[in-house]
C-alpha cells in the first residue's frame, strides 16, 4: 500500500498571528514539504492545480520536475490535474516528458475542478464538466497508446496524423487515477478504463464515500478488469497531531475555526465526527485510518493533507515527522497483515512495464507457434 | 367534527407503516415555542389524516437551523438533517408552513428548500401555508410560496392556507373560516396523494449511466 501526502497549494493567513506567506514562500514551502515526504519514507507527493488566487500551483509539471531532480524514490503525482480545462494534447506531452525526467516516478489524478470562473478563462463552460472529462480523457488515453492519432471531437480542433511527443517512457503511459467526490459518472469512467479511483473523502461523511467506492468497485468488475475487491482505490485524509490529543485540539482549533475551508460552519467536534478529519494523538490517527479499510475495503493509496488551514511550514514539517515516524510504519504493517494476497498494489511504472513486457512476450510466443 | 385528540401535536419520529399507508412530512419554519406556524401545520396534518391513512412526521426547522447553515457551507447534511431530507424525498405528500417575513417566506424556510436535492419535489403533492402578523400578507403565499414550489415542479394544491392573528384570537373558534380553509386544502392534498403511486426515489449510485452512453459514440 502507498502512503503519501497531497497539497492544495493554498495561501492561507495563519489565524493565530495574521502571517500570510508570499507566493514565493508558499511555493518553496511546497518543495520543502515534498522533500520531507521523501525523507520520511513516504511513497507519494501530489500537487493540486489551480489558476486563481489564493492558490499557487498553476504549473504542476514545473514543480514536479524540480522535485524529481531532488528526490530518488518519491512518486510524483497530482491532486488533481484539470482534465476539463487543460488541452489533453498538452497533458499527454507534459506528463510523458516528466516521466522521462523522473525515470517513471509519475502518475496523475484527473479531476474536473469545481471553480466555475476557471472554465471560461480556458475557453470552456462548467456545464460541460462531465462531457469534457469524458472526451478529453478518451483522447489523452489514445495519445499515450497510439503513435499516430486521427481524432475529432466536440471540444478541441481535430487532429490529423498527430504524434504526441515524447512517447511515454518505455512505451508505458503513466498510471491514472480519477478523482471525484460526488459524480457517479467519474467512478464509471475509472471503472471502464480499469484506472484507479480516488475519493477525496476529507470533507465527506463515510456513508457517501462508501457509495461512490462501491459503485466504482462493482463497475470495475463489470468491465472485466478483475474482481471488485481488486479495483484500485485511493483515499484522502487530513490530520493534526500532537503527543497529547488535548494539545492537538487546543493548537488546531483556531486554525479550524478560521480557515476558509473549515471555518464558521460545523464545530471542530462535529466535523471530526462527521468527516475523516482527525485531530489528536498519532494513535488516534492510526485508529481512524484503519477504519477506512473497514468501511471501503482494502485499498491501495492513502494521501494525507497536512499543510492546510494556514499552518506554518515549521508545524507542517513537525507533523510530517510524526506521520513518517509513528503513523505510517504502523499503518503499513497493519494494513499489510489484513490484506488478502489477491488484492493488488497500486500500479507503478515498474509494474506496468513488467506487465507490458510479459504481455508482449506472450503474444510473440503465440505468433511464433502459429508460424511454426 | 374535530375531536380534541385529532389536533394533538404530531409525534416527531417517522415510522414506516405497512405498504398501503401513505406518508406525510410536515415542515414548519416557526421560530418561537409554541409557534402559531407549528399550530397551523398540526391542524393541516390532522385534517389531511382524517381523509387519508397516513403517517406524518413533523419537522421543526428551528431544530435544524445549525444543520442547515452547516450544509450550506460544507455541502453535506449532518446525519439528522440527512434523515429529514430522505423522509421528504420518500414522502407521498408535503405540508410546508412558513411565517411570512418581509413579504415572503422566511430565510430559514428558504435555506431548507435550498438544500433539498434537485428533483426531490418533482410531482410531489404539496400544501402550502403561512402565518403572518397581519392578514395583509396573505397573498405572499401566491406571489412567493407558489412560484417557488412551481419552480421545484411540485404539484401545489389550489388552496393555500394563511392564518392571521384574528384567526387565532378575537373570538375565532375552531369552526371559523380558517377551519374551513384547512379542510378544503387538506381534502385537495389527500386527493392528489391518493391518485399517485408512492414516489420512487432514483439512486444514481445503483444505476450509473453506462460509459458507452457517456462517450456518445466517441472511440476510446
Amino acid at each position: 500500500m502507498q502512503f503519501g501526502i497531497f497539497s492544495v497549494g493554498d495561501v492561507t493567513p495563519d489565524p493565530t498571528n495574521g502571517t500570510v506567506p508570499t507566493e514565493h514562500e508558499r511555493i518553496k514551502a511546497m518543495v520543502a514539504i515534498a522533500l520531507k515526504a521523501e525523507e520520511m519514507g513516504l511513497d507519494v507527493f501530489a500537487t493540486g492545480e489551480h489558476h486563481n488566487p489564493p492558490f499557487v500551483p498553476s504549473s504542476p509539471t514545473t514543480f514536479l520536475g524540480y522535485v524529481a531532480a531532488r528526490t530518488k524514490r518519491l512518486i510524483l503525482s497530482t491532486a488533481t490535474t484539470l482534465i476539463t480545462t487543460n488541452d489533453p494534447v498538452k497533458i499527454a506531452e507534459d506528463y510523458a516528458y516528466l516521466q522521462h525526467l523522473a525515470d517513471g516516478r509519475v502518475d496523475l489524478m484527473m479531476g474536473r475542478g469545481n471553480t466555475g470562473p476557471v472554465y471560461p478563462w480556458f475557453g470552456k463552460d462548467i456545464r460541460d464538466g462531465i462531457a469534457l472529462a469524458v472526451e478529453n480523457y478518451a483522447l489523452l488515453h489514445r495519445l499515450w497508446r497510439e503513435e499516430v492519432v486521427d481524432w475529432e471531437g466536440k471540444f478541441r480542433t481535430p487532429l490529423q496524423s498527430f504524434t504526441a511527443t515524447p512517447r511515454p517512457l518505455d512505451g508505458v503511459p503513466p498510471f491514472v487515477w480519477h478523482g471525484s467526490i460526488r459524480s457517479p459518472q467519474i467512478a464509471e469512467q475509472a471503472a471502464y478504463y480499469g484506472d484507479g479511483f480516488f475519493h477525496n473523502n476529507i470533507f465527506w461523511p463515510v456513508e457517501h464515500t462508501k457509495r461512490m467506492i462501491e459503485l466504482y468497485r462493482r463497475r470495475y468488475e463489470h468491465y472485466g478488469h478483475g474482481s471488485a475487491d481488486q479495483a484500485i482505490v485511493g483515499l484522502g485524509g487530513q490530520v493534526f497531531m500532537r503527543r497529547n490529543s488535548q494539545d492537538a485540539v487546543r493548537e488546531f482549533r483556531p486554525y479550524f475555526d478560521n480557515a476558509p475551508v473549515y471555518g464558521h460552519g460545523p464545530s471542530l467536534e462535529e466535523f471530526t465526527e462527521q468527516t475523516p478529519l482527525t485531530v489528536g494523538s498519532p494513535q488516534q490517527v492510526i485508529d481512524r485510518t484503519m477504519t477506512f479499510r473497514e468501511h471501503f475495503g482494502d485499498y491501495q493509496r492513502q494521501l494525507f493533507l497536512m499543510d492546510h488551514a494556514g499552518l506554518p511550514l515549521k508545524t507542517v514539517l513537525e507533523q510530517l515527522d510524526m506521520l513518517g515516524e509513528e503513523v505510517v510504519p504502523v499503518l503499513r504493517r497493519e494494513m499489510a497483515a489484513l490484506r488478502p494476497a489477491h488484492v493488488p498494489d497500486a500500479p507503478t511504472h515498474a509494474s506496468l512495464r513488467a506487465a507490458a513486457s510479459a504481455a508482449s512476450a506472450a503474444s510473440s510466443a503465440a505468433s511464433s507457434e502459429v508460424g511454426a | 367534527m374535530n375531536a380534541p385528540h385529532e389536533n394533538a401535536p404530531l409525534r416527531s419520529t417517522f415510522t414506516q407503516g405497512p405498504r398501503s399507508r401513505r406518508s406525510l412530512v410536515v415542515v414548519s419554519a416557526g421560530l418561537s415555542q409554541p409557534s402559531s406556524t407549528r399550530l397551523l401545520a398540526d391542524q393541516l396534518a390532522a385534517a389531511t389524516r382524517r381523509r387519508l391513512d397516513a403517517d406524518a412526521e413533523a419537522v421543526d426547522l428551528r431544530d435544524r437551523a445549525h444543520d442547515l447553515t452547516n450544509h450550506l457551507l460544507t455541502g453535506f447534511p449532518a446525519p439528522e438533517l440527512e434523515r429529514v431530507l430522505d423522509a421528504v424525498a420518500h414522502a407521498d405528500g408535503l405540508i410546508a408552513v412558513t411565517p411570512i417575513f418581509n413579504a415572503s417566506y422566511s430565510g430559514l424556510f428558504k435555506s431548507f428548500v435550498d438544500v433539498l436535492p434537485e428533483g426531490t419535489l418533482a410531482d410531489k403533492p404539496v400544501l402550502i401555508a403561512a402565518t403572518g402578523g397581519t392578514a395583509r400578507h396573505s397573498l405572499a403565499l401566491e406571489h412567493a410560496m407558489r412560484p417557488l414550489f412551481a419552480h421545484l415542479r411540485a404539484v401545489v394544491v389550489p388552496t393555500a392556507v394563511f392564518a392571521a392573528p384574528e384567526d387565532w384570537g378575537g373570538g375565532a373558534t375552531a369552526h371559523g373560516p380558517l377551519a374551513a380553509r384547512i379542510e378544503r386544502a387538506a381534502a385537495e392534498l389527500a386527493v392528489e396523494i391518493e391518485r399517485r403511486e408512492p414516489p420512487v426515489v432514483p439512486d444514481p449510485f445503483d444505476e450509473p449511466t453506462p460509459f458507452s452512453e457517456l462517450l456518445g459514440g466517441q472511440s476510446t
